[in-house]
């Protein structure tokens, strides 16, 4: 209690000298820092380098309308490395030395993981904006991310509808698929699907079975066995598969299901980790026809899409630094989950008249809502964030035709266990 | 007189279609109807566009019309097939029609029914067994008299198959019972999860031990045992086309490495090349002649040799600036090749961009061959028939040819070459380049199945040098056994263990056989083991 009332003490005090500072001097030269934490070399730079694009175009955009607080925000960029513990320093030394109100990053569970006790030691807060396997709830951390109930779910339910009866589940040897794959298990059969239809290899405990899923490796570039499997078990016509391959990987299997005379009318595959941006280095001719599942499709037809889009490009074609790549950009979703963390973060800090980290984050537990690019997005109390879920088919420009929105579904980390 | 009423009342397929694409939604339903009735061999052509973004449609003054772009390269009316020319500013202004997922779902029944009727073999079996999967009462008539007039045999056998199938749902009695017996006769795959169902449907209804469960528990048995000894072939000739991808990947570190006793760590790089000069090659054929084009086929033959030209010459320049310095310092030549790989790939990463690029397959390349149950794919077929070549080329060279001759005398013993003659610079160099070619190669082949990028040639360093170890160092034979001992192991274990554990019981296997040989398959004398 005594704490809590320290906290608000602190928070009006610092709200008041913010105020005092605002009203005194008319000079706009005064800055938040915020961090920028996301590889920007390794493996994982090819995605994460548009996300570091995206947070520098949204600062840029909220600096022009006249900042946060009448700050304007100074970003600190700093490189992740693909290098987990990396990951950690990092973040202590943006927390730590830099001072930044908030930090906006991570893609890997396990990036997420290596910072996440960072943040908790110094009460820092960070937005994390890919979609991820749930089962986290840290005090520090807003997770604008799909959970698995914003996009795994959604499209098994997605296919139950159109009459598919056998799942194939196969993903890469990490966190994110296995834990997914296991409350996808359980989603399924609590919908009535039989465990001789869930194909992969079922992993029993015990007697129990527990999961499913054809695990490859990294990097993984055979997938003829798989292939072949898929190939058997989709022989009677009403089986589907469930993709959590992360990466390049990808491309091998798409080119094994072409040429092995599978077509998505047969037997459909929705994938969870491919994206607009991921397409731009895929042969999409062998993707077509193909599922997706996000909360954001660049195709989305609605006025603050286009906007979006339009200021995004103006953006690149005149402010970006020449560190950015310009031609051929496209957006997706965990560029628009970072967006609107930035905004959901901003209209936080508005609402608690201050950049102190529990007052923020006691605003956004209330609930914050922002209309970004994909739809109204809210933030809830267990600091995940209400958004619209789409659901798409791949055409040949790597673009996804919209099949079915969701709207308004609620992000809960904690689903395994909970299908009956 | 008749005649006339009867074409008035049907309108043309084709009409009743063009009228379909270019209808709303709410429209399309009566229109599927009235198609369905129609059952003209032109829809299933018309749909096949439709769904793969070939009809468009062009507006202009004198209306909007459904065009269609054929293989032929020509446009021709939807309502009418007549061909028709349009101008250059009009082929540009078109606009692809697409057929939403819904349509296509209703559209599958027809254009199934109507495949039966199809001139394709092929597409009469697809056709038969999507009937009969569905296991739709309504398909059993047109099936039925499918049978009757059918010509080729592997088509009646689906159609058989695709009755049985569908009869177990829709069957009275006996027709049930004779299914079944038909189905475990054809060990049919397909039936398999139906066979599962009938025996739940029948331990339901309380007939647990009548003669169809007891018939379907049999035939499940054959069923499963015909999957088993598919499997196991199917391995087999997995196992040889993962064998070919790391001989083929590793040929030419057998010569770098193995011949001429260079740790060539930048030769995952030289593979890379193979990757991107087909990646250009085929971005000028696309430039040049446009995706769709048939000149686009041929853009892998040209690759195929100029990557190898490409990179031999990349090779060459390297030997003659940098390797030939290392001949003696097998530590330095590690370091060295190391460093020039990354100088390499950050080039990759200058010219060609962080991110993957796109190698389309050409279409002679796509689909596969069905033998006996299980598919091999061209892809993969192509590999192998590469992968032969390279071995027989290497062999010829190096023993039917003087370039060969002097290359064997050099690696036994350089010293006593040079002073019988030998141009021994010369030889290296030419060594070395031919190890480069042939990664390039490699490489090449590699991007018909897998990605383009910077970091490529790290996904097959590991790899290679594994098969040359495991092969003896300096033994070409060794390298092909070894390769196809590897690929053998690895699909092997597979099914039972997975990829992950099972490529750790392979990298086990490979210590294991190490510890009892540890000069591998064939240990020779090489120079670079006397040094």
């Amino acid at each position: 209690m005594k704490k809590i009332f320290g906290n608000i003490s602190k928070a009006v005090a610092t709200g008041a000298i913010a105020l005092t500072a605002v009203t005194s001097s008319v000079q706009a030269e005064e800055t938040v820092k915020v961090g920028v934490l996301h590889s920007l070399s390794g493996t994982m730079a090819i995605s994460e380098t548009s996300l570091r694009d995206i947070l520098l175009f949204t600062f840029d955009e909220i600096n022009a309308s006249g900042g946060v607080l009448g700050k304007m925000i100074e970003p600190v960029v700093a490189d992740g490395a693909s290098d987990w513990p990396v990951f950690a320093e990092k973040s202590e030394q943006l927390l730590a030395q830099d001072k930044v109100s908030a930090v906006f990053g991570c893609w890997t569970s396990v990036s997420r993981k290596f910072a996440l006790p960072v943040f908790e030691k110094y009460n820092g807060l960070l937005f994390y904006p890919v979609q991820y396997e749930g089962e986290e709830e840290s005090p520090n951390i807003i997770y604008t991310a799909e959970a698995v109930g914003q996009q795994a779910i959604p499209a098994v339910d997605y296919l139950l509808a159109e009459g598919y009866k056998k799942f194939y589940l196969i993903g890469t040897d990490y966190v994110y698929p296995q834990t997914t794959n296991i409350v996808l298990f359980e989603y399924l059969l609590s919908k009535g699907i039989p465990v001789e239809n869930i194909g992969g290899g079922i992993r029993y405990e015990g007697d129990v079975a527990v999961s499913a899923g054809n695990y490859t490796p990294f990097g993984h570039t055979d997938f003829q066995q798989i292939v072949a499997e898929i190939k058997d078990f989709a022989a009677s016509g009403d089986a589907c598969v469930i993709n959590t391959i992360n990466g390049d990987a990808n491309v091998p299997f798409f080119k094994e299901i072409a040429s092995s005379g599978l077509t998505s009318d047969d037997c459909p595959i929705v994938s969870f980790s491919l994206s607009e941006d991921e397409f731009r280095g895929l042969p999409t001719k062998d993707l077509v026809g193909h599922l997706g599942c996000w909360t954001y499709f660049m195709s989305i037809e609605s006025e603050a899409n286009d906007t979006f889009k339009a200021n995004f490009q103006k953006w690149l074609a005149t402010k970006a630094p020449d560190a950015v790549q310009k031609e051929g950009r496209v957006t997706c979703s965990p560029m628009v989950l970072s967006y609107n963390g930035v905004y959901l973060w901003k209209a936080a800090v508005e609402k608690a008249g201050t950049f102190e980290t529990s007052a923020v984050i006691k605003a956004l537990e209330e609930g914050i809502s922002f209309d970004g690019p994909g739809g109204t997005v809210t933030s809830q109390e267990n600091h995940h964030v209400t958004k619209t879920v789409y659901i798409g088919e791949t055409l040949e420009n790597g673009q996804f035709e919209i099949l079915e929105v969701m709207p308004d579904v609620y992000g809960e980390p904690w689903l395994k266990g909970t299908f009956k | 007189m008749l005649l006339s009423s009867a074409i008035l009342e049907a309108r043309s397929a084709r009409v009743i279609l063009s009228d379909l694409i270019l209808a709303e939604e709410e429209t399309q339903a009566a229109l599927l109807e009235e198609l369905a009735e129609s059952g003209d061999q032109v829809i299933a052509e018309i749909y096949e566009a439709w769904r793969s973004g070939g009809v468009y449609t062009l507006s202009d003054d004198s209306g909007t019309r459904l065009l269609l772009f054929n293989e032929a390269q020509e446009w021709t009316l939807v309502a009418t097939g007549e061909v028709v020319s349009l101008s250059e500013a009009e082929a540009s202004a078109v606009e692809k029609e697409r057929a939403s997922r819904a349509v296509r779902k209703l559209m599958k029944s027809i254009v199934d029914t109507l495949g039966l009727k199809s001139v394709d073999e092929r597409v009469r079996i697809d056709a038969a067994l999507k009937l009969g999967l569905s296991q739709k009462p309504e398909y059993i008539e047109p099936l039925k008299a499918r049978l009757e007039t059918e010509p080729s045999k592997n088509v009646l056998k689906s159609i058989r198959e695709a009755l049985a199938i569908s009869l177990l749902v829709n069957g009275e009695g006996d027709e049930v019972f004779g299914a079944v017996k038909e189905l475990t006769s054809m060990k049919s795959i397909a039936a398999r999860g139906f066979l599962e169902k009938l025996i739940r449907a029948e331990e339901k209804a309380g007939r647990l031990g009548s003669e169809v469960v007891a018939a379907s528990s049999n035939a499940l048995l054959v069923i499963e045992e015909h999957i088993n000894m598919l499997e196991f072939f199917g391995s087999f000739f997995r196992g040889f086309s993962t064998g070919s991808v790391l001989l083929i990947v590793s040929f030419g570190l057998a010569i770098t490495f193995g011949l001429m006793g260079i740790i060539n760590m930048a030769h995952g790089e030289f593979v890379a090349i193979g990757g991107y000069v087909t990646f250009m090659v085929q971005t000028f054929f696309i430039n040049t002649w446009g995706l769709s084009s048939s000149a686009f086929g041929w853009y892998f033959v040209v690759s195929l040799p100029l990557s190898f030209l490409v990179a031999a010459g990349i090779g060459l320049l390297l030997e003659k600036s940098i390797i030939r310095f290392l001949y003696r310092r097998p530590l330095e030549s590690l370091l060295c090749t190391w460093g020039i790989s990354m100088i390499m790939q950050q080039c990759f990463r200058l010219i060609f961009g962080a991110a993957n690029v796109q190698v389309n397959n050409p279409t002679w390349l796509m689909g596969s061959l069905n033998f006996g149950g299980f598919n091999m794919s061209y892809t993969r077929l192509f590999i192998m028939f590469i992968a032969l070549v390279v071995v027989i080329m290497t062999w010829l060279l190096l023993r039917k040819t003087n370039l060969g001759l002097h290359i064997r005398a050099v690696m036994q013993n350089r010293g006593m070459a040079s002073s019988l003659g030998i141009p021994v610079a010369r030889v290296n160099s030419m060594t070395f380049a031919l190890g480069c070619g042939l990664a390039a190669l490699g490489g090449s082949v590699l991007s018909q199945i897998g990605n383009v990028g910077p970091l490529m040639g790290q996904a097959y360093i590991v790899d290679s040098f594994m098969v040359v170890v495991i092969g003896s160092v300096g033994n070409l034979l060794g390298a092909g056994l070894s390769a196809m001992g590897i690929g053998l192991v690895d699909q092997l274990l597979q099914p039972s263990l997975g990829p992950v554990m099972g490529k750790i019981t392979v990298f086990f296997v490979i210590i294991l056989f190490l510890q009892w040989r540890p000069g591998g398959l064939f240990p020779s004398r090489s120079r670079s083991l006397d040094d």
